[in-house]
């Protein structure tokens, strides 16, 4: 932690390697709920109630060495602390923050390019709103100047909340409103500006970019072998512009073939390797819909290379195709070109559909579940009102379809391909959970960032258009919860197996958090290709390094490495359960209460401190024994020497 | 309602001679599959090669063995092992495959040559040679029995006899005075008390030392204990010692007495350290003496308060559910989780659970004992609850309020003090309400399994504040249906008292100084469980007496002291003595019926209005909780959640293998013991003068007997492969749906009232 770079930066004043410095926790961190949280050790909150300090706006305050205990911390966190390169764009006094659960607060309100900052002092406590411009999906004006002479704007964000802000008109009419301002700099790109990103430039110990490596990640998994072989074939992107340039495909099918085949599958996305198992050499094929077309063409290469991922594994004669889609929609698809594998054309496979709605059923989902659950939530009905919401269902569906799959590798023995429309949202869903169920070293912390990055961000999830970053268009109908549905899953199944993974639900609500921030260069572009065209690991911070300078942060202390522990999840509505620690942060009364982790680690403490006095006391019998030896017939008692475990 | 026929051949006609018919057959293996008997019990019918069965859909793994029906259980008997990995907490009185008649709620027949099938109860006939017994039971478990290769007249027999015995007719009937009466329960003439895991008793709150010394731990000064009952002359519903008012004399409360319903006056509850008063009382019967009598008792009771404080009413019955709401909700999620089919019930899963209200009853129950909470705590006022005969709902509501302001109740011993003195004392009418003689099914209610859902939830808001686990609450809960122990078996220690006269007089049993069958307590665990088994009450994560906490990096020891216990509820800002008299006056109605719905205080608008409940709710929250302080549970809808562990423990399908927060127990407890360990070799150091030995630790258990039930082991030692969500369960042979070629039971039996329904029932299948 010493070695991180300017002292100048985000994390000024670390000289403990433990904790992460309230700069950077209110600027990169999480927020809880409108009200800090309780616990010393979680994040603070966007919002804070601390006690009340004068505004300093000057960049030189960051630079100035504050102290490191954790008092001191949060006695500046209601303190606008800027960025590297972050600078003030607009400040205005007198704005209204209508909080849905404090009531009005009137405060000042600052725009950086990296974030909007209110703060509201002539109230006990201070009350800090803290929010990366990121977060912010739309600014609107709402309605006309009131009778007070005041005007509206509505914030829409990502995160599931609304923010309603009211300031008074102009008298000079020519100068622009601070929320015009913030409009500018919420949608970079629609404005032809840089993202933030681009700027932050903080140095930390670890480079982010160097947490995935294919060929190591391939080599973890015993790849290349004598069926599978690493190809160079996309090294430019040519055989497929979404895919990675490093390709596992099986030995016996060459380059020229592979090209043939690219034809037939949409995108050019061709079943490749993602996961095989350790034992039986079953493997996770990922790809895009055949282009069966109304007319069922067919490709002889593409069933000559399915009939080689089937017979690289010994174990079967069969092979399962999981097309993610219900099958109505995947017969619709044949209008557009596209479909699914045929049982005659693909002999001793079979096919089946996991019935997984498409991005704009998810996206109008959450929509609803946001009206459930932001600002507040009815007393009444709130189990139906869920339900009719079905995100729940849609999570279930996924989870059972990843399921599916992992049951049939690991118990099954047998090769599965999957495959959605393109291969790139339900796709990535179904294969890193099944994964993830079925490989422990993903349950890690740094294992998980390697499926990440594995599974979504090289194979071409187009995270710049589900998310929209930057831009101002929240309309466009390529947006989607994607990736949130896949960490709502992941977090389902921290749920049921609390002691299966090393991270906490800090760390995922963290990557979401940074999914939409614009902080890290992470989530930033549609696929690998594009990422490396815009330079985003040469200009930009990787999300990891930031999670990875402050690993305890995220590390669940109930974590049992078991090893060849394959969870099969209940995938049952019984035990799904609503997110609310994260779709329900906002509401200071879903503040969550006294974390079983949080009781863990005061007994990791504990323990550490009994040990410590048990070994002086050890010390101090050992010597006293030794200086007394002489003293014969006393027979030494025998005590059982400190077992220590880790 | 069983009035088929009159009650002719009577209970005890069933008793010996025992069938023989069976034991004819010469199979070697079969001889040796006998019944284990507890003292009284006795064998009244069995069979054998009887299936039981395991999977619903193949016969594969089923067992064979032999039903055997006695006066207390259903007992399976076979020398199959479980083919499934598997893994129950055992219970001393009961084998593997046991089941105690009265946790049997329906006992339904079938023939499926004849597509017939019948729910049975007492003295009833049978028609049909029976091919299937199936038994539902009030825990939840069904358990399938086939008998194709019994014989027909020996099967039909032993279903006839499971439906009798499982009806008594009579309270006398219940196994437990069989039980009693042949093994007198600490007949050396000791008496014998729960013996918790500390070695602390557990007060039965029977005999004045007890109330005595709950009077001085919470500094109820200015109340006494009163024995005018004594014998149970006045009140057959009262205990013989209670609590009241020190300035009301006997004289006065034996005029009184007669004015309430069932002669139930106010018996105090739980002082506040503030000198607030928990008191529970029945309505006054008399409107006549209505207004004089309430001003009496308040003004009582205002004398009794240090500050004079204000009294205040809450009455519960208009604010709460009734117990038949309570019933009709229950037997509601009983269908959902474990009748009806798994998969068809997914899609409306969420909507089925809120229609059923149970949780919006848990949550009724919660506020309104918080709402309580608030009147003693922030407004230091003195508070009735009252019901109409408070035996029901205010044992909930006295309850609850004690165990969110009195961490003693949190511990292990606190909270069986308090389910004793509040239902057990109080006259719970657990016989009516657990329908042990299924005599009038208007009478049953879980409302005891409400309380402790109730608890669940305060208990997942603050795992730490509780010294006991979820493990505990459900084996609680399972033993109501073992009638055996003195807290479940009656309506009131009236009740019990006369029984067991009655009945030692009949047998010519000699009763003790106590003048009464010694029933257990069900506090004495070692009736059912092994130490080793006990331990899994123990919660690891425990904030108490001894354990200590670690805030802000330091380790704080909490030592529950009197002082320390009052000084963290006196430490809330809240509270201004002197100050509070012409303060407390605005808002509440007194004496009349509590309004609980506060009107806006105006004095509070601002943009949000807040009522000055809500507000002290908001001012608490907003502070860390003190796990050993007051503790108020969040109750928005979404903080209330379903008690997996007691409603989806037998459902095979719901069965999360090697997961759940059992793997978290493991975990914690194999930390928590190695603390333990350590905190004992400290000791050991410590207390080492060269002569003394080591494990000659006064305050700590030997070394060798660990709190925990998983003990600290060598390096990541992988967790058992046991674990699952139904840890310390496993539905496996605990739950068998019946599905007749696809078609659920729900399904096969349209129309009837399942569990409820007493009807003879003859579907045709399909």
């Amino acid at each position: 932690m010493e070695k991180s770079g300017s002292m100048d930066s985000l994390g000024s004043k670390q000289s403990s390697s433990r904790q992460p410095s309230v700069d950077s926790l209110s600027s990169t961190s999480t927020s809880r709920s409108d009200r800090s949280s309780q616990a010393a050790k979680l994040p603070s909150a966007m919002t804070s109630d601390n006690m009340s300090h004068s505004t300093e706006l000057s960049p030189e305050l960051r630079g100035r060495a504050k102290a490191v205990s954790k008092v001191h911390r949060d006695s500046n966190k209601e303190e606008l602390q800027l960025l590297p390169k972050e600078h003030v764009q607009d400040m205005a006094k007198d704005v209204t923050y209508i909080c849905p659960y404090i009531g009005a607060l009137r405060g000042t309100l600052i725009v950086t390019n990296y974030r909007l900052f209110f703060k509201c002092t002539d109230r006990e406590p201070v009350f800090v709103l803290d929010l990366p411009l990121g977060v912010v999906s739309r600014v609107e004006k709402i309605g006309g100047a009131s009778s007070r002479g005041e005007v509206s704007y509505g914030l829409v964000c990502k995160d599931m909340r609304n923010l309603r802000f009211a300031h008074k008109q102009m008298e000079d009419s020519l100068r622009k409103s601070i929320f015009e301002v913030l409009m500018k700099f919420a949608f970079p790109v629609s404005n032809g500006l840089q993202i933030y990103a681009f700027e932050y430039g903080q140095v930390y110990p670890e480079n982010g970019w160097k947490v995935y490596d294919a060929q190591v990640e391939f080599k973890r998994q015993g790849l290349p072998n004598e069926s599978w072989r690493i190809t160079k074939v996309n090294d430019h992107y040519e055989l497929c512009d979404t895919y990675p340039s490093t390709l596992v495909v099986p030995v016996n099918i060459p380059d020229e073939e592979l090209r043939r085949v690219s034809a037939f599958r949409a995108k050019g996305r061709i079943p490749v390797l993602s996961w095989i198992h350790p034992e039986s050499q079953a493997t996770v094929t990922r790809c895009s819909q055949p282009m069966v077309g109304v007319n069922g063409k067919r490709s002889k290469e593409d069933e000559k290379y399915l009939q080689a991922v089937m017979d690289a594994n010994a174990q079967s004669h069969k092979l399962f195709i999981f097309d993610a889609r219900p099958s109505v929609n995947a017969a619709a698809n044949k209008m557009k070109g596209g479909g699914y594998e045929s049982e005659d054309a693909y002999q001793n496979a079979e096919l089946v559909f996991l019935d997984i709605h498409n991005i704009h059923v998810m996206r109008e989902s959450l929509r609803k579940l946001k009206e459930v659950v932001y600002p507040n939530i009815e007393e009444s009905h709130w189990l139906s009102n869920l339900e009719s919401t079905h995100w729940l269902e849609h999570i279930k569906l996924i989870l059972a379809g990843a399921l599916r799959i992992a049951d049939k590798v690991e118990s099954g023995k047998t090769s599965v391909v999957v495959h959605c429309s393109d291969g790139w949202d339900r796709t990535a869903q179904l294969t890193s959970l099944a994964m993830l169920m079925l490989d422990g070293y993903y349950r890690t912390i740094r294992g998980f960032q390697v499926l990440l990055e594995k599974e979504w961000l090289s194979f071409g999830h187009r995270f710049q258009l589900r998310v929209g970053h930057g831009d101002k268009n929240h309309t466009d109908a390529d947006r989607s919860p994607v990736f949130l549905q896949f960490i709502d899953c992941v977090w389902q199944m921290t749920r049921q197996f609390p002691a299966a993974f090393e991270f906490n639900e800090y760390f995922l609500i963290t990557i979401l958090d940074h999914l939409y921030s614009c902080l890290f260069g992470t989530f930033l572009c549609n696929s690998e290709q594009q990422r490396l065209k815009e330079g985003v690991p040469k200009k930009t911070v990787s999300l990891w390094a930031y999670i990875n300078s402050q690993l305890e942060e995220f590390t669940s202390p109930l974590y049992v490495n078991y090893s060849n522990h394959v969870l099969f999840p209940v995938v049952s509505m019984r035990h799904l359960e609503l997110w609310v620690g994260y779709y329900i942060r906002w509401n200071p009364r879903m503040r969550p209460q006294e974390p079983v982790h949080l009781r863990y680690k005061e007994l990791l403490v504990k323990r550490a401190e009994l040990q410590k006095r048990v070994e002086e006391l050890q010390r101090d019998v050992t010597n006293r024994s030794a200086s007394s030896s002489e003293r014969a017939g006393s027979p030494t008692r025998s005590i059982t020497p400190v077992q220590t475990f880790v | 309602m069983f009035s088929v026929k009159p009650l002719k051949p009577t209970f005890k006609s069933y008793l010996p001679p025992v069938q023989t018919d069976v034991k004819k057959t010469p199979q070697p293996t079969i001889k040796k599959l006998e019944a284990k008997l507890l003292p009284g019990e006795i064998v009244v019918n069995e069979v054998n090669f009887v299936r039981k069965c395991i999977g619903a859909d193949s016969s594969h793994d089923d067992l064979w063995g032999k039903l055997i029906c006695t006066n207390f259980k259903v007992s399976f008997i076979t020398h199959d092992a479980l083919p499934k990995q598997r893994f129950q907490v055992a219970n001393r009185l009961l084998g593997e495959h046991d089941l105690p008649l009265a946790s049997v709620e329906q006992v339904v027949t079938v023939n499926d040559a004849k597509g017939k099938q019948k729910v049975l109860g007492s003295n009833q006939k049978l028609k049909f040679n029976p091919t299937e017994l199936i038994l539902y039971c009030k825990d939840f478990r069904i358990v399938r029995f086939r008998f194709d290769e019994a014989g027909p007249e020996s099967a039909k027999k032993v279903c006839l006899a499971i439906a009798h015995y499982s009806h008594p007719a009579d309270p006398q009937l219940l196994f437990g005075f069989e039980y009693v009466g042949k093994q007198p329960y600490g007949s050396a003439g000791k008496r014998v008390n729960s013996v918790g895991p500390g070695g602390v008793q557990t007060p039965l709150f029977d005999r004045p030392s007890e109330w005595d010394r709950e009077i001085k731990r919470t500094g109820a000064a200015e109340w006494r204990v009163c024995s005018i009952n004594e014998g149970y002359t006045l009140s057959a519903s009262l205990p013989e010692y209670f609590v009241v008012p020190a300035s009301l004399a006997d004289q006065d409360l034996k005029q009184y007495l007669c004015f309430f319903t069932a002669h139930r006056i106010p018996l105090w509850c739980w002082n506040h350290p503030n000198g607030s008063a928990l008191v529970r009382m029945a309505y006054i019967s008399d409107p006549a003496q209505q207004r004089k009598l309430d001003q009496r008792i308040c003004s009582a009771i205002t004398k009794s308060h240090p500050q004079r404080s204000d009294v205040l009413k809450c009455d519960l019955d208009k604010n709460l559910p009734n117990i038949q709401d309570i019933q009709v909700a229950f037997v509601k999620m009983r269908q959902i989780c474990v009748i009806d089919p798994f998969e068809e019930s997914e899609e409306k899963w969420l909507s089925s659970i809120e229609s059923s209200r149970w949780l919006e009853y848990v949550r009724a129950f919660l506020k309104h004992s918080a709402e309580v909470v608030y009147l003693l705590e922030g407004k230091h006022a003195s508070v009735i609850l009252q019901e109409l005969e408070d035996r029901d709902l205010s044992c909930v509501v006295a309850s609850l309020v004690q165990l969110m302001l009195d961490p003693h109740f949190r511990s292990l011993t606190g909270f069986q003090s308090l389910v004793q003195k509040e239902w057990v004392m109080a006259g719970h009418r657990f016989l009516d309400r657990c329908n042990h003689l299924k005599k009038n099914d208007k009478e049953e209610c879980p409302l005891f399994l409400l309380f402790l859902d109730c608890v669940w939830q305060i208990m997942n808001q603050y795992p730490a504040s509780f010294e006991f686990t979820e493990t505990y609450l459900t084996v609680l809960s399972d033993s109501m249906w073992i009638p055996v122990f003195s807290t479940f078996l009656f309506n009131s220690p009236q009740q019990r008292t006369e029984n067991s006269t009655v009945f030692a007089q009949s047998k010519c049993i000699p009763l003790g100084e106590e003048n009464a069958l010694r029933f257990p307590p069900v506090w004495d665990w070692s009736q059912q469980f092994t130490p080793k088994d006990q331990a899994l009450f123990n919660n690891p994560m425990y904030v108490g007496k001894g354990s200590s906490c670690v805030q802000n990096g330091a380790v704080k020891s909490f030592k529950r002291t009197k002082k320390n216990y009052s000084s963290t509820l006196r430490g809330m800002p809240t509270l201004r003595n002197g100050l509070m008299d012409g303060q407390d006056s605005f808002t509440l109605t007194r004496r009349n019926s509590l309004v609980l719905r506060l009107k806006p205080d105006f004095s509070q608008l601002r943009e949000v209005v807040e009522s000055p409940t809500e507000r002290f709710f908001r001012d608490w929250f907003s502070r860390p909780a003190d796990l050993q302080g007051m503790l108020i549970p969040q109750l928005l809808p979404t903080h209330l959640a379903l008690w997996r562990l007691y409603f989806l423990r037998w459902v095979p399908e719901a069965r999360i293998p090697q997961g759940g927060p059992a793997t978290a127990y493991h975990k914690l407890s194999q930390l928590a013991d190695e603390i333990e360990m350590l905190q004992n070799q400290l000791r050991q150091y410590k207390g080492s003068t060269p002569a003394s030995t080591p494990t000659s630790t006064p305050n700590g258990p030997p070394l060798d007997h660990s709190r925990m039930y998983f003990r600290a082991g060598p390096t990541s030692e992988p967790s058992p492969e046991y674990l699952s969500s139904s840890f310390p369960f496993s539905p496996v042979g605990n739950m068998c749906r019946r599905s007749i070629l696809g078609t659920p039971l729900s399904k096969f039996l349209n129309g009837a009232k399942i569990w409820l329904s007493t009807e003879t029932l003859a579907n045709e299948t399909l």
